[in-house]
């Protein structure tokens, strides 16, 4: 019997994402009859970036004011929108409000950017903003499935495990996609999971967004009772007898792998706790993340994991800037919330990137900052202090991987509610990621329940024109 | 003939084609068939009987002014915002809007002009740009003049100068059902007399003449029966999902008459286990949970009376047509006054509300296809072994079943109440299920709830009439009562928190997630399943390839859930018996004999053994749909009942077992390795049924936060185990436990890393294997015998005298490292006796051996 790669993904990973993009693209290359053709060892295109950081900034950050300057909102402050709401809202919303808050350009690109982002703003010629992203969904739940997983109705493979499950890890002592402090509200574990995909390539969650990142731990990686030589002589003898087992069943390709798995576990208990362990790390580099500031420390360990997680050959890590609550989902609120939440991630985030610039690791590095969705121009509430869900029009910013930097590509109507020009719908987001990383959407697909499904569904188109 | 079946064919015919049943059907137009006629009609074949009806909806020959209408407003329109994407160089989505043809025939979201119905026509949804999923041009909106247009145009009846020499056109998500039927899963089942085969062959059980027949054609052979030990751990946990115990080992090995195994096969069906463990198959079909997940991750406070009656039903071996019926169904069902009966009924139809839905969906009728989306997808999948769902936006891409099929059945859940409410936070509905008693004493509670509130007013009035002057109309009552005297306002005081508390006390009904009939219609076809969208409305029905000629008749005051259940399960559908008995074969072999278990359509996979599934299906229901009858036909087969030895000449010719000339090993499912390792530990609470969850019915287990109030902490058998969907139990999500948001008859058997850590460094498994290892140490024996009893609760069987003097040796080892490691430091917790004999247990419980099945 031929072994189907799918049987081979399922049942003989050895530990997290094993799953090399040559036996995906040998598999393809074999097609429906199942013989064996030349072994494929290149990606679908040459790609621009190994691995991706995805900053998720939950609740939604408002885009006016943050990254998308709208002089004419300034303007006409408490006016009515001149033109339709869309046809399903998440809640009503009255007259325009203008930003609380000032803009000024920065970088040789003259990119203008609020006082919210200071310290990001000083790394605006290294950012490509696209500010014409939107969605379909209006609440949270959808909107953040949709942006994690592509749907925001059924449940399908979240984007990271798509991208592991296409690319593998270059560490087989990791695993190939970590989700640090993720929130587990809105999608919870759906949107780090892997679904029909392999169990071997869903996300790693340390800790929670309930949880400060010094707490974050990946479960069941440490034995509290015994010492690495005593655990050593405990998994010696499971390994005899596993390889006992072996003999009286005869050749088995699972309980093989079984056998490589507990080594691999073991390996990773030594492994993690080193990547976590960020007293390895210099004083200044600490200081360039903030985690000296008490406002900046949380975020800034978290951005710093990702770094260390990043130049071990993670594939794909994201880092939720979530507390227990929606942190930016400021319907009322909005001058004291966006400026509390701006001023914990922003220095972090402006640490990562200069970090990451200096060692190399940007050039093939995909850096993506963004919410669930955008904030309304109008306003909510009573008190002239705060912006509704937006999925019509908002604001998501790369960096890194070849991307043409210090631009802004696309744009919302005059006021920043609705996406206009150069629209790029969340699939398209996808469908870039993945182009970025190599990947074809159209043809990172998994047999499931009698069809091929892939991260964009039946739609998303690349963004050829933010490419370098 | 009903009306409605000549849909396809009049349309065909009247096109001047070939019909799909070969059957002139001209005679026989009906409404429906004229209005999706028209198309085709105005493109030309213009049938004559049809011309009055053509007249009354507006569409016509083509005139000089409607052509010129089309010329100078629409053409230079689509040139300038179309034809790049879809015109003649390059066709997106395989749509092009260049000929007249092309708009008919549609992209793969079907047709994009219906002439005369704007509203159907996906021309104008894209221009209108309502529907966020499809607007066009997509840089940016036409004009509202431009659009009037459009919309004028379509109205007009798409007037074309195409229209005289386009052909016939049969727009996409035409379905070919002559040919549809032609597929194996959809053709009757056929009892094929089970082979005789060759006189060496001893075959009592036809299951084994089939498999055997094959086998030897292949030129394998079976191996010989296994061993009663590795039997007895096998059927244990197949029929219990527990460990056989040191004593029914005994009894078994001791029992050496012929029928010894088909008594443990009795004994084991007859355990209220047997129940647990094959409900949460089933409950994996059922894509059972204790919560909403998705976006609003609620409590289903009273789903587990769903699963404890699925427990229930297993263990009265309740025929499958039965099972099945009332779980579409049983509000429909004449219970009488059997007032537990309809309960149970009205909890069984908990199956088509268990879904994860979108409870914070703004967009309303959006939620309430996407609902009856997941219930089309769970109940064609899990009953019919068919991907309904995939017809939803279009016509299913691979399996004869329509668009028009899929809104037949949607009708039958939109008449269907699943929700009381789509404001945000959307409520499911349940059905109330209180004994009289219940009713009874919520009755009582509240007369004294109003005799309470009686005498309060009454005590007022009385007060009052007393009061002078006497109180004015306009008084404010708390005004009036400061005028009472100190002692009344004391006593009304005292009765208000009589009155307070007694309705604090007020018993709450239990309630059960379940259906009933809602408002009965009949839905319309959803253009690339969006509600903003509707084209034809098509009546309540099942799929045409399955009944044309015999569909069910359904009542126009009722869903229509009760016929389709009836049709299902009436035994002649081709598809509900060969699903279910491939599904049970599925849970004894590891793999069904169509391996794909949730998908007989085209794209799924062929049976292995025809011949033996057609048999088995016909044999279920002959036997009254008998689950425990089918049980017992397959574990007394020689086929079941075989080693899992290695054979290398076989294992070379059939390398995966497809031919069952080997026992398959495989691993044990995360229920069944906790299960195993409470009951090896002592630790199991085996107390049946009932609910464990702290939480509140519609609760939030996560609110917007990520404050995390899910608890696993019981020893109660895993099937009880709150499954909390998003955030399921880390043991279960590690082994490989169902997602528990969609149906899943066919688990993966992942071998991952993360699993070895568990076993390695979780408290769950440290505090049981202690727990072992106190049992053992209790015990009045040495090491060497203290080894053969966990070896013989742990496999099943004695330990080889190089395995005892192994563990002799390790445990000495051990020790003196924890000694060496812990010096000075000893507490009675960290005793290196027992802390070497609890690495041991953990050793055994971590090995292969105790997580596989051979």
């Amino acid at each position: 019997m031929q072994f189907s790669r799918r049987r081979l993904l399922q049942n003989t990973a050895a530990g997290f994402g094993s799953l090399a993009l040559a036996s995906l693209l040998a598999d393809e290359a074999r097609g429906a009859s199942g013989s064996a053709a030349s072994l494929l060892t290149s990606p679908h295109f040459p790609p621009k970036a190994k691995r991706v950081i995805f900053l998720f900034m939950k609740g939604g950050p408002s885009h006016m004011d943050t990254f998308d300057h709208k002089p004419q909102l300034q303007k006409d402050d408490g006016k009515p929108l001149p033109f339709e709401k869309p046809r399903v809202q998440f809640a009503p919303t009255s007259n325009l409000l203008a930003s609380p808050w000032k803009f000024k350009q920065y970088g040789e690109s003259g990119i203008a950017v609020s006082e919210l982002f200071p310290h990001v703003a000083e790394c605006v010629d290294d950012l490509c903003i696209i500010n014409s992203l939107h969605g379909t969904n209006p609440a949270h739940g959808g909107a953040s499935m949709k942006l994690h997983t592509g749907s925001d109705v059924f449940v399908r493979p979240s984007m990271g495990s798509w991208v592991t499950y296409g690319l593998g890890t270059e560490n087989q002592n990791l695993p190939g996609f970590i989700t640090i402090c993720p929130t587990l509200a809105h999608g919870g574990t759906k949107n780090w999971g892997s679904a029909f995909l392999p169990a071997s390539v869903s996300g790693t969650p340390i800790g929670n967004a309930s949880q400060s990142s010094d707490q974050a731990r990946v479960k069941y990686v440490e034995n509290a009772r015994l010492s690495l030589d005593a655990q050593r002589m405990q998994l010696d003898l499971t390994q005899s007898m596993n390889r006992g087992f072996l003999e009286t069943t005869g050749p088995d390709s699972d309980l093989e792998a079984r056998i490589q798995s507990f080594e691999l576990a073991f390996r990773m208990q030594t492994e993690m706790p080193e990547v976590l362990d960020l007293e390895a790390e210099t004083e200044a580099t600490h200081k360039l993340y903030g985690i000296d500031n008490e406002t900046t420390a949380d975020f800034g360990r978290q951005c710093l994991m990702a770094r260390r997680f990043a130049e071990r050959g993670v594939r794909f890590v994201q880092v939720t800037h979530s507390n227990t609550e929606v942190q930016w989902d400021q319907h009322g609120n909005l001058r004291k919330g966006h400026a509390q939440n701006a001023a914990e991630v922003d220095l972090p985030i402006a640490g990562l990137l200069k970090d990451l610039k200096t060692r190399g690791l940007l050039d093939d590095t995909l850096v993506l900052w963004g919410g669930e969705f955008g904030r309304t121009p109008t306003c909510q509430g009573s008190g002239q202090d705060g912006r509704d869900h937006n999925p019509e029009g908002f604001t998501m910013w790369m960096a890194g991987a070849g991307l043409k930097t210090g631009i802004q590509y696309g744009a919302t109507d005059e006021y920043g509610y609705y996406a206009v020009e150069n629209k790029v719908h969340l699939h398209d987001l996808h469908a870039t990621m993945l182009h970025l990383l190599g990947l074809d959407h159209e043809r990172l697909t998994y047999r499931h329940a009698g069809r091929d499904f892939r991260l964009t569904d039946v739609a998303g188109k690349v963004v050829h024109d933010i490419f370098a | 003939m009903h009306p409605i079946h000549s849909r396809t064919s009049s349309l065909i015919s009247l096109a001047g084609g070939k019909s799909h049943r070969g059957v002139s059907t001209i005679g026989l137009i009906s409404h429906i068939a004229i209005l999706t006629a028209v198309l085709v009609i105005v493109v030309g074949s213009v049938a004559a009987q049809a011309d009055d009806e053509l007249e009354q909806l507006g569409a016509a020959e083509p005139t000089a002014e409607s052509l010129d209408f089309f010329e100078s407003k629409i053409r230079p329109l689509l040139i300038d915002h179309c034809y790049e994407c879809h015109g003649e160089d390059s066709q997106e989505s395989e749509l092009r809007v260049d000929t007249l043809a092309g708009m008919l025939t549609g992209g793969l979201a079907g047709a994009s002009v219906i002439p005369g119905k704007p509203a159907s026509s996906l021309l104008v949804t894209a221009v209108r740009y309502h529907d966020n999923d499809l607007k066009m041009p997509p840089d940016e909106k036409l004009s509202d003049t431009q659009i009037a247009d459009v919309i004028r145009w379509v109205e007009m009846g798409a007037p074309h100068p195409d229209a005289n020499t386009v052909g016939p056109i049969v727009p996409r998500n035409e379905v070919d059902l002559e040919e549809g039927r032609k597929h194996w899963a959809f053709q009757p089942p056929v009892k094929a007399t089970p082979p005789i085969g060759d006189a060496s062959m001893d075959v009592p059980n036809p299951i084994d003449a089939f498999v055997l027949t094959k086998l030897h054609a292949e030129g394998l052979g079976p191996n010989p029966p296994a061993d009663k030990r590795t039997l007895l751990r096998r059927v244990t946990f197949d029929l219990t999902g527990l460990p056989p115990t040191p004593e029914e080992i005994n009894a078994f090995l001791s029992d050496h008459s012929g029928n010894a195994f088909a008594k443990v096969v009795d004994r084991l069906l007859a355990s209220p286990h047997y129940g647990e463990r094959w409900a949460r198959h089933w409950l994996d079909v059922a894509r059972y949970a204790d919560s909403n997940g998705l976006d609003e991750n609620v409590v289903h406070g009273n789903a587990w009376r769903y699963r404890d009656y699925v427990v229930r039903s297993l263990n009265d071996d309740k025929p499958y047509d039965e099972f099945v019926v009332e779980q579409l169904a049983g509000d429909l069902l004449d219970s009488g006054s059997d007032v537990e009966l309809r309960h149970e009924r009205l909890i069984a139809t908990g199956f088509l509300v268990l879904g994860p839905k979108v409870l914070a969906e703004k967009d309303q009728a959006k939620m309430e296809m996407d609902i009856i989306d997941e219930q089309i997808d769970t109940v064609g999948r899990s009953l019919m072994g068919l991907t309904l769902g995939c017809a939803r936006c279009h016509t299913h891409k691979f399996d004869p079943i329509s668009h028009h099929d899929y809104y037949g059945l949607a009708g039958i859940f939109q008449s269907t109440q699943t929700m009381d409410s789509y404001e945000t936070v959307a409520k499911w509905h349940e059905n109330t299920i209180e004994t009289p008693d219940q009713a009874e004493e919520l009755k009582q509670h509240q007369q004294r709830i109003d005799d309470q509130e009686e005498l309060i007013s009454k005590k007022i009035s009385d007060a009052k009439s007393k009061l002078d002057p006497a109180p004015d109309a306009a008084d404010k009552p708390d005004e009036i009562e400061k005028r009472f005297p100190d002692e009344t306002q004391a006593e009304l005081t005292s009765l208000r928190g009589d009155l307070d508390r007694l309705k604090g006390e007020t018993p709450e009904l239990p309630t059960a997630m379940g259906v009933v009939d809602g408002d009965i219609a009949d839905t319309a076809v959803h253009l690339r399943g969006s509600h903003l969208t509707l084209g034809d409305v098509v009546p309540r029905r099942v799929p045409e390839v399955l009944a044309l000629d015999d569909q069910p008749v359904i009542p126009a005051d009722q869903s229509g859930r009760l016929e389709f259940a009836q049709w299902l399960t009436d035994g002649r559908h081709p598809l509900t018996a060969r699903v279910m008995v491939n599904r049970l074969w599925r849970g004894h072999f590891g793999r069904g004999l169509v391996p794909t278990v949730d998908n007989f359509g085209l794209k799924g996979s062929p049976p292995t053994h025809p011949e033996l599934l057609d048999w088995l299906a016909i044999r279920f229901v002959e036997e009254g749909w008998s689950i425990k009858a089918m049980h017992r036909m397959i574990v007394l087969s020689q086929t079941y009942q075989q080693s899992s030895d290695f054979d290398a000449s076989n294992a070379e010719r059939d390398p995966g077992n497809q031919l069952y000339w080997r026992f398959s090993v495989r691993r044990l499912e995360a229920e069944a390795i906790r299960d195993a390792l409470l009951a090896v530990s002592g630790q199991l609470d085996r107390t049946t049924g009932g609910n464990i969850m702290q939480y509140k019915n519609r609760e939030y287990v996560f609110n917007h936060t990520s404050q995390d109030k899910s608890k696993y902490d019981s020893n109660r058998r895993s099937i009880y185990v709150p499954v909390i969907r998003n955030h399921l139990y880390d043991m279960f999500q590690l082994f490989d436990y169902t997602d528990a948001s969609v149906l899943n008859g066919d688990r993966n058997t992942s071998t991952i890393a993360p699993q070895a850590l568990f076993l390695m460094n979780s408290e769950m498994v440290s505090d049981l294997t202690f727990a072992m290892a106190d049992r053992l140490l209790n015990d009045d024996a040495d090491s060497a015998q203290r080894i053969q009893r966990l070896y013989l609760e742990a496999y099943g069987r004695p330990a080889s005298d190089a395995e005892i003097s192994d563990g002799v040796r390790f445990l000495s080892r051990f020790e003196t490292i924890l000694r060496e490691n812990n010096v000075g430091s000893l507490s009675s917790e960290s005793n290196p006796e027992r802390s070497a004999w609890q690495a041991f247990c953990q050793a055994v419980v971590s090995s292969s051996e105790f997580v596989y099945l051979r």
